[in-house]
């Protein structure tokens, strides 16, 4: 991403920094690149382990080596409604507690079987329900699910390296028999 | 001074003036600089030039900041423009926002429009199926709007003329409603969409046809097309960023190059024309005048003939604001009928199902063109409750994608190595005739100007009742189709979009025999000011279904011919 993360000066954040004892109190910045967005680098962080534990790294890089989650945030920012940056920032601020409800701990703290699980709790939350958290919650994980795989299919890694794009397809065939294509299994 | 004078109107005269440098003033203009006529092009807006000035051309999609998609902002800023398919990340530089050209919907109307050198040649869906007599003898047969004062036979050698040049890929299919023309090699039809069509012939013998669409790509012929510096189309499917191939007919690309070899051409951009200047002593027109878009300056250019090719509506605003004492409504505009019995193409309605059959089958690389369904309802004689009837695309495709359901390694891995089929998927979306009537029609608003001080266009068109009643047919008779094909999970759709997104308006200086009841004669001259001639979409009389570009460059260099030969100029 080509953003400037510049910092605001003073921010004003609800959620976790307040909940912090007085001496150690600290304000967080936060990331003005993403001016609909209400998000902290902490958060970013938070975001990349969450991103990272949709697609994670192994023979092939994962998200966060992508750096996928700056993508999610342009994404966010910039191409859904404003009610859904709403949810997407609630439920990113709510997340921890939701780890630490559903998992026992700081999502970072957990293992990444652990991980996992919270993210399918989280992704299986009803549509219709009424708790605003828990909305937030699968809203949030819905948008942060989609962009990953859209930011990790669509970089230039994958579309360089592991799934060389064309500009150019190849001329049409339209009667191919499916077993007669060779897709060289690519091991994750 | 004096001698300065002279001079600065010498440097603006020219034998020629063509208003527009898109699909139709592009060909006006090759075919007058290549027969030695001077020329002046005036463009409107900023020049593009060929490869210069395709920015994203050759972008990969992970260079798009948001991978091809509109930002909400964008959206919110262009309510009308965002709703054409190919306004997105990669070309929305070639279309028109919302903000910078306003007009005035007296009723819901979507103008899509491309200012710059090229104009919408760059953009367009480069579909090119011909003309038949079934069509320029519809409003005589059926009674509405005027007759054609042309036939087929008038206008079949100059589709052949810009076939030839433009590039025309296709089969000859043998259809007296969709007349074959100078094609190059077809692409082809898959699997699916020739079962269909076999299906088609089981079900409904000889009376329809779904066929390959014709389309302005090259697809042979090569060492010709290599003279105008363009080659083989690569199936790219990346055209409306500008093809660093040529791979596809656009002004940018063909035409204008071919005219500015010639030495002839002049390219004024950057000018919005204000208005046709009349000489009521001469009693023809003169010149043109421009303000210029950047300085405000009004300028006037002057030349024995002038082609009005500013795009259907932009013409008709052209004429509308060229007033003087002999035209007080608008230039030639004896019959009062300037800006009305506007028409366009009834995009609205669509079908899509899904088809088990040829499961072990799918489809690979890449095709600039899909099916195309001829006209066939109402061709013979009048057998329905409406009048005319639709054309309609076709196609079929099959997709290999990837469970998503996961999460993990188990995603990662099910996203690397995709392991779903669908069933094939099929479509079909209607192109309906609609009929032209005096009460489409747009005039100059009487209150609202635009920055260059022209009166903003006021457009007032609308469907009709035989429009509804087309869509339900072309739904009916599609559905029926689809399910004697042994199609599944059948899904009809109205989208009920505003006129204009079909991108096809046509009319306001209709041609006719009669000047008491047309703007134009049968060779594209004003019947009242004979040295103007209008050859883009505003000269049509109807507009039956086919994508009508073809037919206004066969217009176009017909009536670049005409005027040559009216001026015995050069050597035509």
């Amino acid at each position: 991403m080509q953003r400037r993360e510049a910092l605001k000066s003073l921010a004003i954040l609800t959620g976790g920094a307040v909940l912090i004892p007085s001496c150690n109190f600290e304000k967080e910045d936060i990331l003005v690149a993403y001016s609909n967005l209400q998000i902290t680098p902490s958060l970013q962080t938070l975001l990349g382990q969450i991103a990272d534990t949709i697609i994670p790294p192994a023979k092939v890089k994962g998200a966060s080596d992508l750096a996928v989650q700056d993508f999610i945030l342009v994404m966010v920012n910039d191409c859904v409604d404003k009610d859904q940056q709403t949810q997407f920032t609630k439920g990113l601020q709510e997340f921890n507690a939701f780890s630490k409800k559903t998992g026992g701990a700081n999502f970072s703290k957990l293992e990444s079987v652990e991980k996992e699980k919270v993210l399918t709790e989280g992704l299986a939350i009803a549509a219709n329900t009424t708790d605003e958290n828990q909305k937030a919650i699968r809203e949030f994980l819905s948008l942060t699910k989609r962009f990953t795989i859209q930011g990790f299919m669509m970089s230039e890694y994958m579309m360089t390296e592991v799934k060389p794009y064309s500009l150019i397809p190849g001329r049409y065939n339209g009667e191919v028999l499916i077993s007669s294509i060779s897709n060289m299994k690519i091991n994750g | 001074m004096a001698n300065f004078n002279i001079d600065a109107t010498q440097q603006r005269t020219f034998q020629a003036i063509v208003i527009g440098s898109g699909m139709s003033g592009s060909w006006a203009a090759k075919e007058l600089c290549e027969h030695g006529v001077k020329t002046l092009v005036i463009e409107r807006g900023r020049d593009v030039k060929h490869l210069r000035d395709y920015p994203t051309t050759n972008m990969l999609p992970y260079e798009f900041e948001h991978r091809g998609q509109l930002t909400k902002q964008i959206e919110e800023e262009n309510p009308v423009v965002s709703k054409c398919y190919a306004f997105r990340e990669d070309a929305m530089h070639f279309f028109v926002k919302d903000k910078e050209h306003p007009y005035v919907q007296e009723k819901p109307f979507d103008w899509i429009r491309g200012y710059q050198v090229g104009g919408k040649s760059l953009l367009w869906a480069r579909q090119v199926q011909r003309w038949s007599d079934f069509d320029f003898e519809g409003p005589a047969r059926d009674g509405f709007a005027v007759d054609w004062p042309i036939r087929y036979k008038d206008i079949a050698p100059w589709y052949s003329h810009v076939e030839k040049f433009a590039g025309v890929s296709g089969n000859k299919d043998g259809l007296a409603n969709l007349p074959d023309g100078e094609f190059l090699p077809g692409f082809e039809l898959n699997i699916v969409e020739k079962y269909f069509q076999e299906q088609l012939k089981k079900n409904y013998g000889e009376s329809r046809h779904m066929i390959l669409a014709r389309c302005a790509h090259i697809t042979g012929n090569l060492e010709y097309y290599k003279q105008q510096g363009r080659v083989q189309c690569q199936s790219r499917n990346l055209c409306q960023r500008g093809c660093p191939f040529g791979g596809y007919f656009s002004a940018n690309a063909s035409t204008l190059p071919w005219a500015e070899k010639t030495g002839n051409m002049t390219m004024r951009t950057d000018a919005v024309v204000h208005s046709i200047i009349y000489d009521e002593a001469k009693g023809k027109a003169t010149g043109v005048r421009i303000v210029d878009a950047k300085t405000n300056q009004i300028e006037e250019y002057f030349a024995d003939v002038i082609f009005v090719n500013a795009a259907a509506l932009n013409t008709n605003l052209i004429l509308l604001n060229s007033t003087s004492n002999r035209f007080p409504n608008g230039l030639g505009n004896d019959s009062g009928l300037l800006g009305k019995y506007v028409a366009f193409h009834n995009y609205r309605a669509g079908i899509s199902a899904e088809y088990e059959g040829y499961a072990e089958y799918t489809t690979t690389g890449g095709r600039p063109t899909s099916g195309y369904f001829p006209r066939f309802r109402n061709l013979h004689k009048q057998e329905t409750d409406f009048l005319r009837g639709y054309a309609a695309g076709f196609g079929a495709g099959r997709y290999n994608y990837a469970d998503e359901s996961g999460i993990g390694l188990s995603l990662k891995e099910e996203l690397l190595n995709p392991s779903k089929y669908g069933n094939w998927s099929v479509g079909s979306h209607m192109m309906g005739e609609t009929i032209p009537k005096e009460t489409n029609y747009v005039a100059l608003s009487k209150t609202e100007k635009d920055a260059w001080g022209i009166p903003l266009l006021s457009v007032n068109v609308s469907y009709d009742d035989n429009d509804e009643k087309m869509i339900k047919d072309y739904q009916e008779q599609m559905k029926e189709m689809f399910e004697k094909a042994g199609f599944k999970n059948i899904r009809t759709w109205d989208d009920h979009r505003a006129p204009g997104l079909d991108i096809h308006e046509m009319g306001g200086v209709r041609m006719g025999k009669d000047p008491r009841t047309s703007l134009l004669n049968k060779d594209h001259q004003l019947h009242a000011c004979s040295n103007v001639y209008i050859t883009d979409g505003a000269s049509m009389t109807s507009t039956s279904t086919q994508n009508p570009s073809l037919t206004y460059m066969a217009f176009a260099a017909r009536a670049a011919h005409h005027a040559m030969k009216n001026q015995k100029w050069g050597n035509v």
